[in-house]
Parts: C-alpha cells; sequence; structure tokens
C-alpha cells in the first residue's frame, strides 16, 4: 500500500461500515432497472449508443450459453479423418504442395487466355455520362460548352503532363487523383496498400479505362512486389490485377481485391 | 524550482470513451441541419467543418496527455529513474509515440479529406466522404486503445506517489528489512507508516516531515534492500536504490543488532559494504538499533569488529564530523536515543549543505544581497541605557504594590479559611464618601418605593439650570450697556465703509477668478501680463496696510537669483531692479524654475549608482548597467504612453447609429 492510497488507508484503518455489502448488493441489484430505465428514456444518438450496447452484450451471453451448452450435450465424435491427415512419425516432414499451385497457375493462364475473367464483382451499376463529367463553361462570356471535368476518382501515370489547358478537353483534378489502393489478399485475408500501375479496365466503357477513371468494378493493376510473391517459375511477381470494390469518390480511397 | 506535482495530470479516457466523448461533440457543437437544396458550396462548408473540427478536438486531446505526462529525460534524474523503475521507460515512451503518431494520422486524414471534400458535388456524397474521414480517424484512435490504458494506469499510479522534493534537506533512512526502519520515522514523523514483524511491510517510499533547529526536513522511509547482485534486485528494492542513488541526503543506514529481524550483523555488514558506493558524499549514520533487546555492550566479538569496519568506513566522508555522530545506538521501542539520532543526522546535514554552498560558485551573488551592520564604536565612553529616575521609582513602587496586594483569596485564608470568611460585596464601591458604604440603603420608605423616585443625574440637571440662569442674567445686563451706531465719529464711520468695501473688492475678484480656475490651467509667471505680483506693488500694499514694506522686499530680493553677467559688459547696471529684469533674463528664469522643481538630492544618501552593502551588486559598475537595463526596459512603454485600462474613459453613452431612425430587419447594430 502506497502512501497516497488513501481509500486503502482509511478502509485498513476505520474499516467499512456495518451494512456495507448489504448496501454494495442492492445498489447491485437496482442498477439493472436503473440501466433498464435509461434505455427506455434516451433518445437520439445517446438511445441508439445504449442499445448497440445492450445489443451486443445479450448477443455475447447467447453465444456463451450456447457454448455452454455444447459442451454439456453429448456428441458423437467425427469418425472421417481430415483429409491431409499424416501420422505422427511423419508430421515435422516439411511436405511440399506444389501440384497445387500449379494447377493454380494453370488455370489462371487458361483463364487469361481466354480473355475471360471470373471477378468478384462480376456486375456494376453502370455510370451516365452526366454523373461521371461536369460541364465546365469556357470562353469569354462563358458560352462554350466542349469542356468537362472528371468527378471520379481517377488514376494518371507519374509522368503525366496536362496539355495546354486551353485546349485540355478533360479535365482530371489533382484532387482527386490518386496513386494508392488498399487491396486485400482474398486468400490471405489481409490488406496491404499498394501502388497503382495503371487501369486495365473500366466496365463503363473504353474512354473511361484510356482516362484512368477508377470507379466500382475498374480492374486495376498494382505493385505487389512488397507481398513477395512468386511465380512458379521462381521470378518475383510485379504486378498483379485487382478489382475496385469501393465507390473510390464516395469513401476517399480505393478498396480493391487481388484477382488471383 | 520545478514542483513535481503529477496529481495535476487529466484522466485518459479509453479508446471507447475517447471516440464517444469527441463524436458527440461535434455532433453537438456543430449545426446539424442541411437540405439538398443549399448552394454546394454551403454544403460542402458544412460538412468540411465537421471534419476539421472533429480533428482539432482529437488533436487537442490528444496534444493534452502528451505534454502533460513528463518526459522521463526532462524530470529530476530521481523522478525519471523511479518512473523507469516502476513502469519502464520503453514502455513508457512507445505509449507516448503511439499517441503521438496517431495525432499526426489524425491530422494527416483531415487534410486529405478536406480536400477531397472541395469536389464533392451533392449532398450524397459530401456526407460520404464525412462519415469516411470520421470513421478513419476514430479507427486511428481504436488502435491506441491499449497504449491509452497503459496510460491511464500509470496516471493513477503516479497521483499516488509520494511528493518527495528531490533539492530540499531529506533524510533517507535504509537498510535489511525488518530492522525498524518505519518504527523510526513513525517515531520522528507523522508518516503513519505501516509497522509489522515481519520483512516487506513497506513496500514503497514514504515521505514525512520532522523539524529541526526550526528547519523542515524531509524523511524518506525506503524498503528494506536485500544483499544480492544489483539485476536480481525487485523493484520494491530498486525503489530504495533510486532513491540512495539520486537525492542528495544524509544517509541512515539502520543495524539490526539483536538479529531479531532474521538477519544476521554479518549479512547486514555486507550489504553495508555492497552498497557503499551510493553513500558517497553524502553524510552517512550508522544506527544500532533494537538496543533494548541487546545492548550494544553485549554483542560478540566478531560482530564488533565488523561494526567498527564499517563506523571507519563512514568516518572516511564525514567531513570532520564526531565519531559520536556517526555510530549510534537507539531503541525505537523504549524511544532511548531516536531524538540523538534525528539529530545527528540533521546536524550534520545541514553543516554538509552549508559547506556545499560555500563552495559553489554563486555564492557572491549571494552574499552581495545580504550584509550585517557591525557598527564601529565612536569612542570608548560607554553609553548605558538612560531611564530615568521617576520611571525607576515608578517601577519600584509598582512591584511594592503588586507584592502587598491581597486578593480575596488571601483575606480567606487570614479570617479562617473557607466557610467561615464571607467577603464583603460592598467593599469596591465607588462612593465619594467611603463611610457612605457601609449605609443601610432602605427599599420602601413611607409607603413609597425609593427606587421609584430616584434620578440618578439630579445633580447635573441642577447644575445645568444654574448655567443657564447665569447666562440668561449675563444678557440682561450685556442689553443695558450695548448702544446703537449712532456713538461713531464720521472717521471711524468712514473707516468702517472703507472696510466693507475692500471686502466686497475682495470676495468679488476671489469669485472671478474661481469660475475662470475651473476649466483653466494656471498660467505660468512668464505670461503673467499683468505684471501684478511685483516688488513694487508688494512695498505699496504693505504700506497702504500700515506695515513698514522694507524688510519684506529685502527678503524677496535675497530670495531672487542675483543677475548673471549680461554678454554685453557695458551694460552694467548693477541695480537689482526685479521689475526690469524680465526681458532679458525671460530664459534663464525659465530654466531656472525647472531647476527649482528637480527633485533635491540628500547629500546624506549615496548616489544612485554606487553600491550599498547588501545590494545584490557585485560593484558599481554592475549596478549601474543593471541600472540602465531597468530604465530602458520601461522606456518604450513610457515614450508609448498609450491610453491604458486603468485611465478613466466615458464611453459614448448614446451612439447616435444605435438611436437614430427606425430599424429595419437587418443588423442590430446598424441603422
Ligand atoms: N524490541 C524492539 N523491537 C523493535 C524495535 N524497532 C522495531 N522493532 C520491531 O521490529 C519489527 C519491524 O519493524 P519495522 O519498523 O516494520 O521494520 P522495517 O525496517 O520498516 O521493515 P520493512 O518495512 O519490512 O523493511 C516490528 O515488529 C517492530 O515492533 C526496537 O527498537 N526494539
Ligand atoms: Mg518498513
Amino acid at each position: 500500500m502506497a502512501q497516497g492510497d488513501y481509500m486503502d488507508e482509511h478502509k485498513k484503518k476505520y474499516g467499512r461500515r456495518f451494512d456495507h455489502d448489504e448496501r454494495e448488493r442492492k445498489k447491485k441489484a437496482r442498477d439493472v432497472h436503473k440501466h433498464s430505465k435509461m434505455a427506455q428514456k434516451s433518445i437520439g444518438i445517446k438511445g441508439k449508443m445504449i442499445a448497440k450496447k445492450n445489443y451486443s452484450e445479450k448477443a455475447l451471453m447467447k453465444r456463451t450459453l450456447k457454448m455452454h451448452e455444447e459442451s454439456l450435450s453429448r456428441r458423437k465424435a467425427d469418425e472421417n479423418v481430415d483429409e491431409g491427415a499424416l501420422p505422427a512419425y511423419l508430421i515435422d516432414r516439411e511436405k511440399t504442395s506444389r501440384a497445387k499451385v500449379l494447377s493454380n497457375t494453370i488455370k489462371q493462364k487458361r483463364k487469361e487466355k481466354a480473355g475471360k475473367w471470373e471477378v468478384p464483382l462480376p456486375k456494376v451499376r453502370p455510370v451516365a455520362e452526366e454523373e461521371m463529367f461536369r460541364v465546365i463553361r469556357s470562353g469569354k462570356r462563358k458560352t462554350k460548352q466542349w469542356k468537362r471535368m472528371v468527378t471520379k476518382a481517377t488514376f494518371v501515370g507519374p509522368g503525366f503532363t496536362r496539355k495546354p489547358p486551353k485546349y485540355e478537353r478533360f479535365i482530371r483534378p489533382s484532387g482527386l487523383r490518386f496513386t494508392k489502393a488498399h487491396v486485400t489478399h482474398p486468400e490471405l485475408k489481409c490488406t496491404f496498400c499498394l501502388e497503382i500501375i495503371g487501369i486495365k479496365k473500366n466496365p463503363n466503357g473504353p474512354m473511361y479505362t484510356s482516362l484512368g477513371v477508377m470507379t466500382r468494378g475498374t480492374i486495376i493493376e498494382v505493385n505487389v512486389s512488397e507481398l513477395g510473391l512468386v511465380t512458379p517459375s521462381g521470378k518475383v511477381v510485379w504486378g498483379k490485377y485487382a478489382q475496385v470494390t469501393n465507390n473510390p469518390e464516395l469513401d476517399g480511397c480505393i478498396n480493391a481485391v487481388l484477382l488471383v | 524550482m520545478v514542483q513535481y506535482n503529477f496529481k495535476k495530470i487529466t484522466v485518459v479516457p479509453n479508446g471507447k470513451q475517447f471516440i464517444d466523448i469527441i463524436l458527440s461533440r461535434t455532433q453537438r457543437q456543430t449545426p446539424t441541419v442541411v437540405h439538398k437544396g443549399y448552394k454546394i458550396n454551403r454544403l460542402r462548408q458544412f460538412y468540411m467543418r465537421k471534419v476539421k473540427y472533429t480533428q482539432t478536438n482529437f488533436h487537442e486531446k490528444l496534444s493534452t496527455i502528451i505534454e502533460e505526462f513528463p518526459r522521463l529525460e526532462q524530470i529530476h534524474p530521481f523522478y525519471g529513474d523511479l518512473l523507469h523503475v516502476l513502469y519502464n521507460k520503453d514502455h513508457y515512451k512507445l505509449a507516448l509515440g503511439q499517441v503521438n503518431t496517431a495525432r499526426n494520422l489524425i491530422s494527416k486524414i483531415a487534410k486529405d479529406y478536406v480536400k477531397l471534400l472541395k469536389y464533392g458535388d451533392s449532398l450524397y456524397r459530401c456526407k460520404c466522404l464525412k462519415v469516411a474521414a470520421l470513421g478513419r480517424m476514430c479507427t486511428v484512435v481504436k488502435r491506441i486503445t491499449p497504449s491509452l490504458a497503459y496510460l491511464e494506469q500509470i496516471r493513477q499510479h503516479m497521483a499516488r506517489l509520494p511528493s518527495i522534493d528531490p533539492n530540499t534537506r531529506t533524510v533517507l533512512i535504509c537498510g535489511y528489512p525488518n530492522v525498524g526502519k518505519s518504527s523510526f520515522m513513525n517515531k520522528v514523523t507523522r508518516a503513519d507508516v505501516d509497522v509489522q514483524p515481519y520483512a516487506f511491510t513497506t513496500k514503497s517510499l514514504f515521505v514525512g516531515h520532522t523539524d529541526y533547529e526550526y528547519l523542515r526536513y524531509q524523511v524518506i522511509d525506503t524498503p528494506g534492500i536485500l544483499d544480492r547482485p544489483f539485476e536480481d534486485r525487485n523493484i520494491i528494492e530498486m525503489c530504495s536504490i533510486t532513491a540512495l542513488a539520486h537525492l542528495r541526503a544524509a544517509v541512515l543506514f539502520f543495524l539490526d543488532i539483536s538479529g531479531s529481524c532474521g538477519y544476521t550483523i554479518a549479512q547486514q555488514a555486507a550489504l553495508f559494504h555492497s552498497i557503499k558506493s551510493l553513500f558517497m558524499n553524502k553524510p552517512l549514520v550508522i544506527v544500532c538499533n533494537k538496543t533494548d533487546l541487546m545492548p550494544m555492550e553485549n554483542i560478540s566479538e566478531e560482530d564488533r569488529k565488523l561494526v567498527e569496519e564499517m563506523k571507519a568506513e563512514a568516518m572516511k566522508t564525514a567531513m570532520g564530523a564526531s565519531e559520536e555522530q556517526v555510530l549510534l545506538t537507539m531503541s525505537t521501542l523504549t524511544e532511548e536515543g531516536v531524538m540523538s539520532v534525528k539529530n545527528a543526522a540533521c546536524s550534520r546535514l545541514l553543516d554538509q549543505r552549508v559547506e556545499a554552498k560555500m563552495k559553489s560558485k554563486k555564492i557572491n551573488d549571494h552574499l552581495n544581497k545580504f550584509h550585517v551592520a557591525m557598527p564601529k564604536p565612536r569612542d570608548n565612553i560607554e553609553r548605558l541605557p538612560c531611564i530615568p529616575q521617576a520611571i525607576l521609582d515608578a517601577r519600584a513602587k509598582e512591584a511594592t504594590e503588586m507584592e502587598k496586594r491581597k486578593t480575596e483569596k488571601d483575606l480567606e485564608e487570614e479570617n479562617g479559611g473557607a466557610g467561615v470568611y464571607s467577603a464583603s460585596l460592598r467593599k469596591h464601591y465607588i462612593l465619594k464618601h467611603d463611610e457612605w458604604k457601609d449605609d443601610i440603603m432602605p427599599e420602601i420608605l413611607d409607603g413609597h418605593n425609593v427606587a421609584d423616585f430616584i434620578d440618578p443625574d439630579i445633580l447635573l440637571r441642577l447644575e445645568e439650570l444654574e448655567r443657564e440662569e447665569e447666562l440668561r442674567l449675563a444678557e440682561v445686563a450685556e442689553d443695558e450697556i450695548e448702544t446703537d451706531g449712532e456713538e461713531l465719529s464720521v472717521e471711524q464711520k468712514n473707516q468702517l465703509a472703507a472696510i466693507r468695501k475692500k471686502k466686497a473688492c475682495l470676495i468679488r475678484e476671489h469669485r472671478l477668478k474661481k469660475t475662470v480656475a475651473q476649466n483653466r490651467s494656471t498660467v505660468p509667471r512668464k505670461f503673467d501680463k499683468d505684471k501684478k505680483y511685483t516688488t513694487k506693488r508688494m512695498g505699496r500694499e504693505l504700506s497702504a496696510l500700515g506695515l513698514d514694506p522694507s524688510s519684506a522686499v529685502d527678503r524677496a530680493r535675497s530670495k531672487s537669483r542675483g543677475r548673471k553677467r549680461d554678454r554685453s559688459e557695458d551694460r552694467g547696471n548693477d541695480a537689482m531692479d526685479v521689475d526690469d529684469e524680465e526681458q532679458a533674463n525671460k530664459k534663464q528664469r525659465v530654466r531656472s524654475k525647472s531647476r527649482s522643481m528637480s527633485i533635491s538630492r540628500s547629500m546624506s544618501r549615496p548616489p544612485a549608482h554606487e553600491v550599498v552593502p547588501g545590494d545584490g551588486f557585485k560593484d558599481s559598475t554592475q549596478k549601474k548597467a543593471a541600472l540602465k537595463i531597468g530604465n530602458t526596459s520601461h522606456k518604450k512603454r513610457d515614450k508609448n504612453a498609450r491610453k491604458g485600462e486603468a485611465d478613466r474613459t466615458i464611453p459614448t453613452l448614446r451612439p447616435k447609429h444605435l438611436f437614430s431612425g427606425k430599424r429595419g430587419k437587418g443588423k442590430t447594430d446598424r441603422r
């Protein structure tokens, strides 16, 4: 007990009040009612917060109860042995699953050749041109309307220079340019912040692909050298494709899933 | 001096609370109503404000955490090491570092999203961006939840650390566990430390205060130390070691000579020798405790040798202290020798501190500041205090009277003691004649209550009446004597008229002057066009009053400055005619006036730049420099002479623009 622990010190010197335990018990018993009253009374964001907390507690409680029940109820043990099960004396041997990797790459190769992709987001909502571009009025009297500004997130290469502004038809504002994407590896189940190398395809049309517009469903190429992926032939994989899964202009970042 | 008070650190909320606090504040402190139809600019502004506001709040809160927690390198090494021992420096720094990173990350997120919001083109998009921004900030804070929890724990623990001042006079008690350190502490201070008959009762540092020669000393009780390698020591022991290493204190090394603590003297001596490097340059006192169980004389020969060895070691650093002040015996049970231990420790500490101070470089700065005046005797005559004889007599008389005066109690004793003697209540009545004291006062006389007829100040009234009558009589007599003004002669009448006229004249003049004086400052004599106040006039007026003006005129002349030598020699007009000089000496006169207004310097006081002992300056050049700095420091301020808040102002009571015309639907401060 340190010197400043006045609560402990007091307890030690003078003890507790004679009905301390009783009061504690009653207080605890009352607490539930108090809490419920509060939960019913509060409205707005506070109410929502309390409801959410209550719900999560309840769910947790149910889960634990169920777990206890499971352990109590008798079940027949699984008879069938797992596929890759090994006898104990073989466990510390190194094993190779080369075959699987090989077959994977072959599959991918085939897919690529067919030019058909099986992607996580096969269909996306088409984006209208008015939504994609904003008309910029130009000219001294602001009567000319041939300029467009892209309102979605874009990617421009590192060596990009604008055309002379006077003649630039499509303006890609620098505030909406992105160079990095949060890419999730579906098998590793983890996310990396990777550099974008280029736009492979925008589902809304080749024009958007060439402009580098990134909307939901766009296939982008990302730099995966950090991940240290290796091709079956032993080369380090550099670029890989990924599909954008969110609306970058609404979220302020690009989330994508690696295509493997 | 830095005060170490860790009690003021604000509470660190845990991650979830943190987010709740910030988000609900954003909700409450920023506008909440928007509509789709608003101009896009307004929409963007609305959401940008939310993002920025949230960021500033996060920043503020995280910054307070970073600033309020002490930097281990910047606080006193004692506290630095103590905190390191208790909480592990690396962990602590890591936690603070994470908080700092989170702060930067949040700022960056806010910046990015504000930039993106500038391109928002609809309410929906702006809102999505805002949600994303706040969400990401909250995620950052959620990630540092463990650090925040750790910091909160540390905060609570730190608030309860004893408030030890590492720089004051300190007495440190150390030794093996269970040797009676805390018992001694309880004896000399009011700190209520736990005393139990087992080892490691005290688990942290305890501080108490005691007095010695009107100075306050801080006494620190430390946990017991075992004799083992440094690396093996646990946190409890390390607290003691830290205190020993960093506090410049008097150290009391406690020895239990009875061995009832469970450790032999040999073990304790071994500890002494293993930590003796920590006693360097500190006054060290070896205290043999529990002499009631085993007196010092009874200990075995080997033990005595060990004690002597320790004593010899302690004497090495004793710095001229006597042996009695190095090795002491005491028993906290019988309180024998407790005070002498305290006194020895305190006095040795004080000596050492004074010596150290005398050796320090700054000593001259301190010595300059005080000065003890030692008056030299003027001659050999002895000047004793002079008390007049009358006073001496009075004193002697008073003394004898004091002796002589009999109290009521003495009287009682003389006259038969309690119960027999009855004190007279009338003895101290204050009456005109003493024999009245014993008079019997009737209450009822002739069937009337005497008290009803008593008027206590009847004599006074009688006196008053008599006086009034006298006055009346005198008035009557005067009336008979007084006559009318007819008796005045013609000459007297004239004189009276002249007096009255003059009076009226003076009053009028005065009134005139008063009206003018109210709103005009006094005009300098230089511009006194009327030349009213001249010696000539004074002479005239005085003689008119029938007085001899010559002496007054002479005096005025002697007061006026004698004429300076003129530039042209041939104007040797030596006449002391003051009235004529105005033209020539206008300038000089003005100057002389200004000179006369300057403060006259007392000759008994030394000039300002001369050093007076006790001033705090080395020599007069230093003082001159200091004075100069002091003067220049307020020069600018003086020069500006701006209106300050202390100046009286009358604000515009009814500003025109608020009291004219009708109020439109515009602003309230414009018409
Ligand atoms: N007979 C006797 N017993 C003493 C004396 N001084 C202390 N004791 C006893 O020694 C025991 C330990 O005393 P403490 O003051 O707790 O010792 P400590 O050095 O503070 O011990 P730790 O805090 O564990 O390091 C207690 O039971 C005291 O009553 C003494 O002078 N004579
Ligand atoms: Mg103790």
